[in-house]
């Protein structure tokens, strides 16, 4: 795609956007593709096949995938299993590296190999199922290590400020305890408040609560509720109905790699006019 | 009965008191762990460089010249006998060059026990879950920023155990170094043996001490162990 094209579509989607009240997108995706290669089919396939043409030696996790973030947006990410919500979510910071398309951060390009990727991710928190807190160090050192060691905050500062997040979270009595003396919501409210810990712009989140005993699934949304509230930028990739429609201002439902709908929670459950949707909400609700 | 002390006393006295042979020995000691703790400080040195490079490379594709090296070196070094080593790096690659016998076994014995600790720390790394490299990136940390605060500390203390390991090994198999006109423990020992036609004596008395460092370390470094993993529950 050349340059100009690209400002051409820039000025059209900022225009769109300021049509929206709603300004410039913190994200926007670009046509955003990102295919695996399958076990064992590799070098062979490479060598023969033309990498734009489908195959069956790659799987299409996310496929010309378009899509804007605005400030303040709650969006949830719905669709059944292997439809490439994580592959999506994981690449808006990169840790899945598409293979075309763009990723617009703030006016950077976070595709383009130049991007110095690390100091945009300071700006992104990230909270996975399965929480990966730092088992060697305190709950208080988990919230610390990156905001001194990246950011350079002094250190009375940033404790400070963690030990109010721990409080916000009540967890403020743990904060010397070690992630494996804590139970799964707690480990995930901690996980939470590390990202909160970074002042991101935005937080992604795949799946927070997939990993929970059913009894702590509700702290761990509520703080996400919390967050929403208090205007948060998220982007939520799960399976609880119920938060996507208390909660999310925007649904997306991905299917096969491609969004099939998109809409406000109203739009969603009250006349999904896509049958696959229908489908599967039928299942989910 | 009394005769058979007589005789233990006797021997004790030939082989380790009289002509102040117990110096020998403890001469001999002093080598074997120079040799071991040198030889261990370059092998950690080149064991997590080789572990590091061999792990990034598995992880993001580059450094492909390094890990080839790497590779090599760990395959060539397990491939072969040490004493086979010993040899080589005494009679061929230091043959013309005069350096101390002690700097030749430490290269040697660096060099052996580096690939090992190579894999060793591999697995080390390996065995950190790779939820907590993704944690790390997200938050912004760089990858070598991923390796040092979050991967290797937690790495390290999985391994721990086999570090331990590794020094015992080593400790014992300098007793080769003999074979190149060292005069370690072993060496001492069959030094005695050779002077006072008594084999006993002093190489029974070489395998205890052998055997008293390793139990002494052993209980040392099982603390150490309790220590780190009390630091996590
Ligand atoms: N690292 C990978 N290597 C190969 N294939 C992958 C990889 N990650 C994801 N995939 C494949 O890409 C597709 C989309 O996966 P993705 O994890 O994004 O789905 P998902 O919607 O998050 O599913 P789930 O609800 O099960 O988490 C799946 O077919 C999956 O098998
Ligand atoms: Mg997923």
């Amino acid at each position: 795609m050349s340059s100009k094209k690209n400002k051409a579509e820039h000025l059209k989607n900022d225009v769109a956007a300021a049509n929206a009240g709603r300004g410039k997108p913190i994200i926007r995706i670009e046509h955003l593709t990102k295919s695996f290669e399958k076990r064992g089919f590799g070098k062979r396939k490479r060598r023969s096949g033309d990498a734009e043409q489908p195959d069956d030696a790659h799987i299409h996790a996310v496929q010309d995938v378009s899509l804007s973030l605005y400030k303040g947006d709650v969006m949830v990410i719905i669709g059944p299993s292997g439809s490439g919500k994580s592959t999506l979510l994981r690449s808006i910071n990169m840790l899945e590296t598409p293979t075309s398309g763009h990723i617009w951060f703030d006016n950077v390009d976070l595709t383009d190999k130049a991007t110095k990727i690390d100091q945009y991710r300071q700006r992104m928190g990230m909270v996975f199922q399965h929480f990966n807190l730092f088992p060697h160090k305190t709950i208080l050192q988990n919230l610390t290590l990156a905001p001194i060691k990246l950011q350079k905050r002094p250190e009375a500062e940033v404790r400070a400020e963690a030990m109010e997040l721990l409080a916000r979270v009540g967890l403020a009595d743990r904060a010397n305890a070690y992630p494996s003396q804590l139970s799964g919501g707690q480990k995930q409210r901690i996980a939470i408040v590390r990202s909160l810990a970074m002042h991101p712009d935005l937080i992604l989140f795949d799946e927070p609560t997939s990993a929970l005993d059913p009894e702590m699934v509700g702290e761990v949304l509520d703080l996400m509720k919390d967050l929403a509230r208090s205007g948060m930028t998220m982007a939520v990739v799960t399976h609880e109905m119920g938060f996507a429609r208390e909660v999310g201002n925007r649904i997306i439902f991905m299917e096969s790699g491609r969004i099939l709908a998109e809409g406000t929670p109203e739009q969603f459950y009250k006349n999904p006019d896509n049958p696959r949707l229908k489908e599967f909400l039928s299942k989910v609700l | 009965m009394q005769a058979f002390f007589e005789d233990l006393a006797n021997d004790f006295y030939t082989n380790l008191i009289a002509a102040d042979r117990w110096k020998l020995l403890l001469q001999g000691l002093g080598v074997t762990m120079e040799i071991t703790i040198l030889a261990l400080i370059l092998g950690l040195a080149l064991g997590f460089l080789t572990a590091i490079v061999r792990s990034t490379h598995d992880k993001t594709g580059k450094l492909i010249i390094l890990d080839a090296i790497a590779r090599l070196y760990t395959t060539v070094i397990r491939g072969t006998p040490t004493m086979v080593q010993l040899l080589i790096v005494n009679f061929v690659i230091f043959a013309s060059i005069s350096v101390s016998k002690v700097l030749v076994a430490v290269i040697c014995f660096g060099f052996n026990s580096g690939a090992y600790i190579c894999e060793i720390v591999r697995s080390g790394i390996m065995s950190v879950d790779e939820g907590q490299f993704e944690a790390g990136r997200s938050l912004g940390f760089s990858y070598a920023g991923t390796m040092v605060h979050i991967i290797l500390p937690q790495a390290f203390k999985n391994i721990v155990p086999a570090l331990g390991n590794e020094f015992i090994t080593l400790l014992k198999e300098t007793s080769i170094s003999g074979y190149i006109a060292i005069m370690e423990l072993t060496k001492a020992g069959d030094i005695i043996r050779s002077r006072t036609f008594n084999a006993f004596f002093p190489l029974i008395t070489v395998a205890l001490v052998y055997l008293a460092i390793v139990i002494l370390f052993q209980q040392l470094w099982k603390r150490l162990e309790r220590r780190l993993r009390k630091n996590e529950q």
